[in-house]
């Protein structure tokens, strides 16, 4: 098991080093000059050659990439052109934001996949597996954005239900400001006994948190479908059928509990997928985390900013695969054998 | 920098947010009685993003600098004439080269010094020493000084008229230079501080975020606080159209500077909503490379321009314009030879260059700024109409920073063949489209059609002491120097921006001045809701 | 585009013929249904200039006096906010995002699928530096790459091709690697081998047919992965520009009067959903079809 886990982690160091190495490379496909950007319009050569080599640009690729690796294992990941603060700190600032809205998403698609996926699979075949099947492709197949514009036009504007946007009411910023803890708005408020504040989130987060559920839910079905079909055939489920158990439990009890492993991990990876998903939904809800602060970077070329979300999801991925693939390890045997 | 604001931003809506929701909202549950105090202005863009310096602000700071800072005068855009602020009267003399201000007694900074003539001076001094924002208007100036407490006197090089200077919506500011005792007043600024005259004064700052800044009540302030008043502003930044439009409709905003033309019109009826439509002095210009298209191309683009397809597509948020004065100041003329949607001329003009259809296609280029639907809209028809006449304009939008940038760069190369930019006076006179836009530039600053004209230059060069010696003069050569423009199609006005205002009913006095674009004066304002 | 290679059968499931291909379709609705809908998209976009009442309207012109116009008998989707009959442009848009998304996943066969074959069947370092260049570009969640990249690019239709292309290879390589690996691991491979057969008749007549119908699926399965993030990219100002009919794009531009003119919204986003549901739709059903575990158990 040990040596199976160094070697996993081995891995995802290594290609943590290769996603740093990438990002180096896509930092440097921008056109133009990063010098006479940096020196201004109105730099004379001299000024241009002098920002070149303020910058480090003069310094051949290699010791440039040494110094770019350098700065991100110390945490220096450059300073956003635009809020003029170090990305680092501004992405502690946005993350927890969005970490919050994806884990919603996931436990609402996981309320909606494990029951369909398990009613799909109990009668396959049939009309509702159809018609399951059909809805959970509609889930994977959906526009994230428009579902986000329909769901606030429909729920939001016309029928007034739930507010349009924003992570919290704004007349709260008054009465009953949030005290920051841990970061985590869901977290800090009952810590600070503020229910006012957290029903508020809880309410603004419901629209964009529907809509990124959308595509995990879709997933998650089709898999919790597949794998729930794949284990009933096997023999230890035989066995607990002759035992006696009815098919509610052999559905509910047995099966599912064996599907868990692969669609935990599947949960892990598509719950890093979905961060990248809040780019298209956080702008539309004004929802203060990773997706908007990408999208401000993306419209005003933050090259800092936009590196550094990048980064920071392709870690979360990694390490999301690497628990993953750990704790499969752990749960069955046969894969550290491989 | 001049901003970008006034456009219709992608996306934008500035509302203006009452804080508390009472007055009607649905997820809030604020009390009520709150809600009269709080007045929240809803803008698209950072509000600060220029610095919080009074001397060198040149952006979308004035509407919360215009509540927390003062000018000797200000505009009346009714009357067309200089209103006392800080100072209560004024003369000058008769070769106009002598203005003598008589100041406001019992003024306090909000750092709680006094402010007398000496005070006065060393803030315009400052500004005109930096020299950044719109520090030009004093460029007349050639000494200040301070005869007694209460009494400045300009003394110039050549005539101008300095009351309407003093009431510049930039630069023009009084403020308390020696504010920080000792250290960097710019950093004392930035951190930020504010040491105005005004009925507000800075609470706080959160840059980057939506509720920007907070100004709260200046208990000292000269105008006092008797009857009913605003005893907090705060500028809120949201960047969605839909949300600006319900949190209008919800209470939880009182202002919002702009919406599209559809939502706007959507506003009519609601109960509890008042729209305001008022003319601007901006106008939407479009700057066309003189270096690299010469006369007879230029003036072929200028009839390959769908002028009243563009004003029909913006749906109220534009007029006509006449010539490049917008209307309401002075040098505006309704009767100049501008140029028609003429695609059959276009074409024509284009023959004789052997471009044109059935010619070679003309391939051109247009910037304009990132997040401004209407520039969308207007570079969108643009390139429409001139596709028939075998014109490819290539539209690139950009952000502004790097929109002008590239205007500016020393390749001639990377230069665009048609600018897109709104243009406003800094104060009430209408010089500013003619030294800023227009005079022979060597680097090119904001004559971005890089053009050159000694002789006209010569009128430029004129035409502001002429119009404080002589006005009936002065006025003729703005006419003179508006039919050259013309001609020589240097650039075109498309439009003239209409503000579309929207706000709640909860609160009576706003009046909209042009001179003061976007600025809402919230001490002048009642609430009554 | 998480879900497919690892529940994929290994050794190659044989087409079924004749009665049971009929019996395949019949017990398949969705694949019935999904390669209806995917035809009748691509014959729209075929029959474009044919079918959209404003052909124009899908290039460059503009009609500044019939701005934002619900849907009407004369323009059935409206008009969008300088005027054009969004009707002929959701139309014109069914070239654009299809036609890259076939681009795309050719240019990610024809670079995964040697490498693949490469990795899989020679093994060895090469296999492992294929493996390990392949795992750190798979770091990335697929949109995540393609985002970066055309964050820093001009933003233009080639851009997206490439961004999405070189996101996607990955992909092809893992699964092609996979079958090459499992087919050069069987017995009558040396048999071959032994007997002098060459490497390259070896690769191409028995490794490639064996990955085919694996690839297929994916392929299909992934058109709609693939239109998703064209939208996507073009939604955030990265792809098409003005006045290509990109549907992200149209969304995109009608974002602002979305609250008054829906349909400038609405529309092109349902065509996209269309899209990407029918050829996901087609590409399930497919999976189903040459599965043989799975007809089994129905």
């Amino acid at each position: 098991m040990i040596v199976y886990v160094a070697r996993r982690v081995a891995l995802a160091v290594l290609v943590v080093a290769g996603v740093i190495v990438l990002t180096f490379v896509i930092a440097h496909l921008v056109p133009g000059d990063p010098a006479a950007t940096w020196a201004g319009p109105r730099a004379s050569a001299a000024q241009v050659a002098a920002a070149r080599r303020y910058l480090g640009l003069d310094r051949p690729a290699a010791i440039q990439l040494l110094s770019y690796f350098g700065g991100i294992l110390t945490g220096n990941w450059g300073v956003s052109i635009h809020t003029h603060r170090p990305v680092l700190s501004d992405l502690a600032a946005v993350a927890p934001a969005s970490l919050e809205l994806v884990t919603a998403a996931m436990i609402i698609a996981l309320v909606v996949a494990v029951p369909l996926g398990l009613i799909s699979a109990r009668w396959p075949g049939r009309a509702g597996d159809q018609a399951i099947r059909a809805g959970s492709i509609l889930g994977v197949s959906m526009p994230i954005f428009w579902l986000a514009l329909i769901l606030q036009l429909v729920f939001a504007q016309r029928l007034r239900l739930l507010p349009v946007a924003g992570e919290y009411s704004p007349g709260l910023l008054f009465t009953h400001p949030l005290t920051r803890v841990t970061g985590f708005g869901l977290i800090d408020a009952p810590l600070t006994g503020n229910w006012p504040m957290f029903g508020s989130i809880l309410g603004h987060m419901l629209l964009p948190a529907v809509v990124i559920a959308a595509y995990p839910a879709g997933l998650l079905t089709r898999m919790i479908r597949a794998q729930v079909l794949d284990t009933v055939g096997d023999a230890h489920i035989q066995m607990v059928r002759a035992l006696g158990f009815g098919e509610r439990a052999v559905f509910g009890r047995f099966a599912m509990k064996l599907a868990w492993n692969p669609v935990a991990a599947a949960v892990a990876l598509v719950f890093a997928y979905s961060l990248v998903n809040t780019f298209l939904v956080e702008a539309i809800f004004d929802w203060p985390g990773l997706g908007s602060y990408a999208t401000a970077s993306i419209t005003s070329l933050d090259t800092p900013a936009i590196l550094g979300v990048t980064l920071f999801i392709a870690l979360v991925y990694v390490a999301a695969n690497l628990a993953v693939d750990i704790f499969q390890a752990a749960i069955d045997p046969r894969i550290r054998l491989r | 920098m001049k901003p970008h604001r006034g456009g219709l931003l992608l996306a934008s809506g500035s509302a203006l947010a009452l804080l508390l929701a009472a007055c009607g909202g649905s997820s809030s549950s604020a009390p009520p009685h709150a809600a009269s105090q709080v007045f929240t202005y809803d803008t698209t863009a950072p509000v600060m993003d220029d610095g919080w310096d009074p001397a060198t602000e040149y952006s979308d700071g004035i509407i919360a600098m215009n509540n927390m800072y003062e000018t000797l005068t200000r505009y009346n855009a009714v009357t067309h004439k200089a209103d006392p602020l800080l100072a209560t009267s004024w003369s000058k003399s008769a070769d106009g080269l002598t203005w003598t201000f008589h100041l406001r007694q019992g003024v306090h900074f909000h750092t709680g010094r006094l402010m007398t003539a000496q005070a006065a001076k060393a803030a315009l001094m400052r500004t005109i020493k930096l020299g950044g924002g719109a520090a030009y208007v004093f460029s007349a100036v050639k000494t200040i000084s301070t005869p007694d407490d209460s009494t400045l006197v300009f003394h110039l090089k050549y005539a101008a008229p300095m009351d309407l200077a003093a009431s510049a919506a930039y630069s023009a500011y009084i403020y308390d230079t020696q504010a920080p005792g000792g250290g960097s007043l710019s950093k004392w600024f930035n951190a930020p501080h504010d040491s105005g005259t005004g009925p507000y004064t800075v609470q706080t700052w959160n840059k980057g975020q939506e509720f920007e800044v907070i100004l709260k009540a200046y208990p000292g302030y000269w105008g006092g606080w008797s009857g009913p008043h605003y005893k907090k502003v705060v500028f809120r930044v949201v960047s969605q159209d839909s949300t600006a439009a319900q949190l209008l409709r919800s209470g939880q905003v009182t202002f919002v500077e702009q919406v599209s033309p559809s939502v706007w019109q959507s506003f009519k009826g609601d109960p509890g909503i008042r729209t305001v439509s008022a003319p601007s002095w901006q106008n939407l210009l479009a700057q066309i490379n003189s270096k690299a298209l010469d006369l007879k191309l230029r003036q072929a683009i200028s009839y390959g321009i769908n002028y009243p397809g563009i004003i029909a597509a913006l749906r109220g948020a534009a007029v006509s314009s006449s010539g490049i004065i917008p209307d309401g100041l002075f040098g505006h003329s309704a009767s100049l030879p501008n140029y028609a949607y003429d695609p059959g001329k276009a074409a024509q003009m284009l023959k004789q260059a052997g471009y044109g259809p059935g010619g070679k296609p003309l391939n051109l280029t247009l910037t304009y700024t990132q997040g401004d639907s209407n520039e969308q809209v207007v570079a969108t028809l643009l390139k429409s109409s001139l596709a028939k006449l075998n014109v490819n304009l290539r539209t690139q939008s950009l952000a502004w920073p790097t929109q002008w940038a590239k205007a500016k760069s020393s390749n001639t190369a990377n230069h665009q063949s048609i600018f897109l930019e709104y243009w406003w006076p800094d104060f009430a006179d209408p010089s500013t489209w003619f030294t800023n836009l227009l005079l022979t530039e060597h680097p090119p600053y904001y004559n971005l059609s890089y053009y050159s004209n000694p002789a006209l230059d010569k009128q430029i060069n004129k035409v502001d002491e002429l119009t404080a010696t002589d006005p009936a003069a002065g006025s003729q050569l703005y006419h003179t120097m508006q039919v050259e423009v013309l001609q020589e199609a240097p650039l075109q006005a498309l439009y003239n921006v209409n503000y579309q205002y929207a706000m709640r009913t909860s609160f009576s006095g706003f009046v909209s001045n042009p001179a003061y674009a976007g600025v809402v004066f919230v001490h002048d304002l009642k609430p009554t809701g | 585009m998480i879900e497919a290679p690892s529940t994929l059968p290994t050794g190659g499931a044989r087409l079924p013929r004749g009665q049971a291909l009929r019996r395949g379709l019949a017990a398949n609705p969705l694949l019935v249904a999904g390669g209806l809908l995917s035809a009748l998209i691509v014959l729209m976009a075929l029959l474009a200039p044919l079918l959209a009442p404003f052909p124009g309207d899908a290039g460059s012109a503009t009609h500044p006096f019939l701005v934002l116009r619900p849907p009407s008998a004369q323009h059935w989707f409206g008009t969008d906010n300088v005027g054009r009959d969004v009707y002929s442009r959701v139309l014109y848009g069914a070239r654009i995002s299809p036609l890259i998304a076939v681009v795309v996943l050719a240019i990610s066969c024809a670079v995964g699928i040697p490498l693949g074959v490469a990795a899989g069947y020679f093994g060895g370092w090469l296999d492992e530096v294929i493996m390990r260049v392949t795992d750190i570009f798979l770091a990335f969640p697929p949109l995540l790459l393609a985002l970066a990249l055309a964050a820093v690019l001009p933003a233009s239709i080639t851009t997206v091709i490439i961004v999405i292309a070189l996101t996607w290879w990955p992909w092809y390589t893992r699964l092609i690697r996979g079958q090459a690996a499992s087919v050069a691991g069987r017995p009558y491979i040396d048999g071959c081998r032994a007997l002098g057969i060459s490497r390259r008749r070896i690769i191409f007549r028995h490794i490639l047919p064996n990955s085919i119908t694996p690839l297929i699926i994916q392929v299909s399965l992934d058109v709609g992965g693939v239109i998703l993030t064209v939208s996507a990219l073009s939604f955030l100002g990265l792809g098409a520009q003005d006045p290509t009919p990109d549907w992200g794009l149209m969304v995109a531009e009608g974002q602002n009067y979305f609250l008054t003119s829906w349909w400038v919204v609405t529309f092109p986003g349902i065509a996209i959903l269309v899209t990407a549901f029918a050829f996901t739709l087609l590409g399930d059903g497919l999976r189903d079809l040459m599965d043989p575990k799975r007809i089994f158990l129905r």
